[in-house]
């Protein structure tokens, strides 16, 4: 399964540089003031996102699970590692987001790092829960057919939000608590929100394991 | 000794397709060739074997070990070579050593760097710019590098020139040295299984219609070259299949001594493997 992870690694190692590249320059923006933080640490688990369903296609075209099963593995073992795998970038992304918030916070001097922290733990756990929602969806479709609920998942909750918005449904000034600072109470309290999402990562991973069981090679 | 396939009433349907109450004994120290047409049933048995698929009846021994509550077991000391490369092009022969050595408890590096050094296969070289034939080199470093007991290759030799097809045999001659060791190989160059192969399965529409030691069946199997009036006069009985052309007629036949002996005037002469797949694929019951 160690080798399963280092696999989607190597033969992403080109896609993490550029990706880690790409971070890099929007931390500096963000040290620059170009960019906000909240901005950074979405954009980070945005792109995180990105690697596990690339994964998927990577493997689609060179029909890697066809091999991979020819192992002494099973087949668990294979979702286990891709799962293993979006776990780490996932967890890696919340990591740089936090080293970020700490270097924003000596850097700019901003008395905001628990805030800052908590719009990372926010992105981390929304990593987790769209893993949890697309890697069975992968599993199931295949990584071309489930791209567009990729999107789907990441931009209707915007889409929705804002049209509701236009609408009025919230009332006037209902969102203003968005650019309010929040409660400590609220702050503590997301630092243990991705629980939810990595509790939720059981229940996909044992629907992945389901569809694969049922899948033909 | 431990045969290292045992296949028992096979059965797998596709509904326009089906493998039907396959039986298939491969004993240690030997190797067998699957042959068969396209669309026979090769590809979809070794699929069975390793269960990529999931059969309607049947069941499938490999190495004493049932291949479904086994596999894990089983699969630890079997080496596969698809049709074609699966490993990413994206990879190197070095990365496949770092990866492989973490998914295979018997796997040997040092082995590993022996075959691709045997097979010139540059260790930093992306995977992409390789050839087909230093692909399925690499493919097969991969699958000997784990110290299998058991090889099972689809098609791997299939698209390769003579040359590198021959480097290939004679590493699954050496293979089949050790007698715990065996080769199921599915191709449709018989010429390569009448070199290397101890037993020979002919799969044709879903069933297996020969299955057989191979020089049994090149001692055994004979082709009547005849004329269509010669041809009358043969019992259908003694007879497989026929073919019928313009400048004459041919017929397989199972016993060559014996159908000699029968029709002292017609000539019967040694047949190969690529001719019984004709007759079988493409021949009429003789009538």
């Amino acid at each position: 399964m160690i080798g399963l992870v280092l696999k989607d690694m190597l033969v992403m190692r080109k896609t993490i540089r550029t990706y880690a590249m790409f971070l890099a320059f929007y931390l500096v923006m963000t040290l620059l003031k170009l960019f906000t933080i909240s901005f950074t640490t979405a954009i980070l688990q945005l792109i995180v996102m990105l690697l596990p369903m690339s994964a998927f296609s990577f493997d689609e075209m060179a029909k890697w699970d066809r091999y991979a099963l020819t192992f002494p593995l099973g087949r668990r073992a294979l979702v286990t590692g891709r799962y293993l795998f979006a776990l780490i970038m996932t967890v890696c992304a919340g990591l740089c987001g936090l080293v970020s918030c700490v270097l924003v916070s000596i850097f700019d001097n901003q008395d905001m790092i628990l805030e800052n922290m908590m719009t990372v733990m926010v992105c981390l756990s929304l990593g987790l829960l769209y893993a949890d929602i697309l890697l069975p969806l992968c599993y199931k479709l295949g990584p071309e057919r489930a791209r567009p609920y990729f999107y789907l998942v990441i931009f209707a909750p915007i889409v929705l939000l804002f049209g509701a918005y236009q609408l009025g449904v919230f009332g006037a000034g209902s969102l203003s608590f968005l650019s309010s600072v929040p409660d400590p109470m609220v702050v503590k309290l997301s630092f243990f929100l991705p629980i939810i999402p990595l509790l939720g990562m059981w229940a996909s991973y044992l629907i992945s394991c389901r569809i694969m069981e049922q899948k033909e090679f | 000794m431990t045969n290292a396939i045992e296949i028992r009433g096979l059965c797998k349907s596709y509904g326009d397709f089906a493998l039907q109450n396959i039986n298939l004994t491969l004993p240690g120290g030997s190797i067998m060739g699957l042959i068969g047409e396209n669309g026979a049933g090769k590809t979809t048995t070794i699929k069975c074997i390793l269960n990529l698929i999931h059969r309607d009846a049947g069941q499938i021994t490999l190495l004493g070990q049932d291949n479904i509550t086994g596999e894990r077991l089983a699969k630890a000391d079997i080496g596969v070579v698809l049709d074609e490369c699966y490993f990413h092009d994206t990879l190197r022969p070095r990365d496949i050593d770092r990866i492989l050595s973490r998914v295979f408890p018997s796997w040997d590096s040092a082995l590993f760097d022996t075959y691709l050094d045997k097979f010139q296969l540059p260790e930093r070289k992306f995977i992409k710019e390789f050839s087909r034939g230093m692909k399925m080199k690499l493919s097969l470093a991969a699958a000997l590098a784990h110290q299998p007991k058991l090889l099972i290759l689809d098609e791997a030799t299939a698209g390769l020139d003579p040359v590198v097809r021959d480097e290939i045999l004679d590493e699954f001659l050496a293979f089949i040295r050790d007698e715990d060791h065996a080769i199921l190989i599915s191709s449709h160059i018989t010429s390569d299984l009448e070199k290397a192969a101890d037993y020979i399965t002919y799969l044709h529409q879903g069933r297996v219609v020969l299955s057989e030691a191979k020089d049994v069946i090149l001692d055994s199997y004979g082709r009547l070259a005849c004329t269509a009036k010669q041809l009358e006069a043969v019992d259908p009985a003694d007879l497989v299949k026929v073919r019928k052309g313009a400048f004459g007629c041919e017929g397989l036949v199972r016993d060559r001594s014996a159908f000699q002996r029968k029709y002292r005037d017609l000539l019967v002469e040694k047949t190969t493997l690529e001719d019984i797949m004709l007759f079988m694929g493409k021949g009429e019951e003789a009538v």
